[in-house]
């Protein structure tokens, strides 16, 4: 690697408060879990490699998982396997934990963070569809102070997102009327393990079980348009649809319509498009076995 | 420079090291110690895997600075004088391994697994090593050996299929 300077943050604030210093003078990088960062700078070109790294590994107060006035708050440094292990998101978005488990490897999984898969922002990122799906909101903290967006739009195409050079994304906010929505989420790779997904989906949906509609449908699509996208003309043409086999079936043709997959070196479009609508059709299948579980149990 | 100070198999250790450095260089190159192997250098293929805190780690993606007061394990930590530690053992006595370059990494892996589950399926011992590239083996054999070593610590005696 070719050289850079070392800082190590405190916390969030001295963070942010480093970045201001240094971002107007130097090439600036943030050191979160390293899974991604080192392995790109290990092949960075000289023009591309950072003169400082800005190592927010030790600020603990980004490490939290809870569940507050506003939802559940995921901290931007907690791991996949802190993911996959914590209780409240076991209990409450299954889905989460699924899709963490589809991350790298374990190696991987126990250093690499929330925070940095989201806002390394590849198209495939098997963090993004299982949040997008459930409307989730990311919190980035600047000089000027904290500002809120939702997810969907913090990804802004293939490695970019809409993080400012002197802004932190601190948390990862899954809004408090979603907590417990019941949602699925499915990743189709080459392999079982350290695969990129070639088509990732995730599902959430509300039933009402008096008229067996879904309510608040939403479908997230990975790896097959420049960020993750909504795929909103099937999200629509669910929207108050009475439950069943057929209704799901068609929300994954439409779906297709939603992305624009690309032929590459895994996968044909065509192959992913297949993909798409076979996914689209179980993760909806799963989140409302889901949502029929979580009933059963409760009556 | 930067100056780390860390626990290494049990002992303070300190270095001044280049800020760029990664943790596997700075065991390699600074301690010596060359059991932890330097492979594809991404996070890939786990040849470099130690255990940080309790947990199993990529070496080659970890700065040495970032491992400034903490806890590491590496395969040279594992062995006594007098004894191999029971998976470095299980893998001799079962031949677990052919060539050896992925050897250091997948005991550390199957070390960290064990220190949380002692009683691991064997889906759940692949899962583990899917971190792990061995392109000699085609892994049965270190399976064998991480569930004798599971069943060993639970004090049950050895299956009569294996060996």
């Amino acid at each position: 690697m070719r050289a850079f300077e070392v800082v190590s943050a405190r916390d969030a604030r001295h963070a942010v408060a480093l970045l201001a210093e240094r971002v107007p003078t130097a090439k600036v990088k943030v050191l979160a879990g390293g899974t991604d960062l080192l392995a790109d700078l290990k092949f960075a070109s000289s023009s591309h490699a950072p003169d400082v790294v800005i190592d927010i590994s030790r600020a603990r107060e980004l490490g939290n998982i809870s569940l507050t006035d506003e939802g559940l708050s995921i901290g931007a440094l907690v791991t996949h396997t802190e993911i996959m292990r914590s209780p409240i998101i076991r209990d409450l978005f299954p889905a989460l934990v699924d899709a963490a488990h589809t991350i790298g490897a374990v190696q991987t999984r126990n250093l690499g963070t929330l925070g940095g898969n989201l806002v390394t922002a590849v198209p495939s990122v098997d963090s993004g569809p299982t949040l997008v799906a459930l409307d989730a909101r990311v919190t980035l903290l600047g000089p000027a102070g904290e500002r809120s967006m939702p997810l969907a739009d913090f990804f802004v195409g293939p490695r970019r997102t809409a993080l400012k050079p002197d802004e932190l994304l601190v948390e990862i906010l899954i809004p408090k009327e979603n907590l417990g929505k019941p949602a699925c989420f499915l990743k189709f790779g080459l392999r079982k393990g350290q695969a990129l997904a070639l088509v990732n989906v995730a599902a959430s949906v509300w039933v009402d079980w008096d008229t067996q509609a879904f309510v608040a449908p939403r479908i997230a699509l990975g790896a097959v348009a420049p960020k993750v996208i909504h795929a909103s003309t099937a999200e629509a043409y669910l929207e108050g649809r009475a439950i069943d086999q057929e209704a799901m079936a068609e929300a994954g043709r439409l779906a297709v319509g939603d992305a624009k997959p690309i032929n590459d070196f895994r996968a044909s479009a065509e192959y992913r498009r297949d993909l798409i609508a076979v996914l689209t059709r179980r993760a909806l299948e799963g989140a409302y076995g889901l949502a029929q579980k979580w009933r059963s149990e409760k009556t | 420079m930067a100056k780390v100070t860390l626990t290494v198999n049990g002992e303070i250790r300190s270095a001044s090291v280049p800020p760029e450095t990664t943790l596997l260089k700075l065991l390699r190159e600074e301690f010596g110690l060359t059991g932890s192997k330097l492979g594809c250098d991404v996070g890939d293929c786990g040849a470099c895997t130690v255990i940080v805190d309790g947990k199993s780690v990529n070496s080659c993606l970890m700065l040495a600075v970032q491992a400034d007061g903490r806890d590491v394990l590496t395969v040279e930590g594992l062995a006594t004088m007098e004894h191999l530690h029971p998976l470095q053992q299980l893998f001799e006595d079962k031949g677990s391994l052919q060539c050896g370059f992925c050897g250091p990494g997948v005991i550390m892996s199957a070390k960290a697994l064990l220190d949380e589950n002692p009683d691991p399926t064997e889906q759940e011992i692949r899962d583990a090593l899917a971190g792990n590239l061995c392109r000699c083996t085609g892994y049965s054999k270190m399976i064998e050996a991480i569930q004798a070593v599971a069943r060993a610590g639970r004090g049950e005696p050895a299956a009569k299929s294996v060996v």
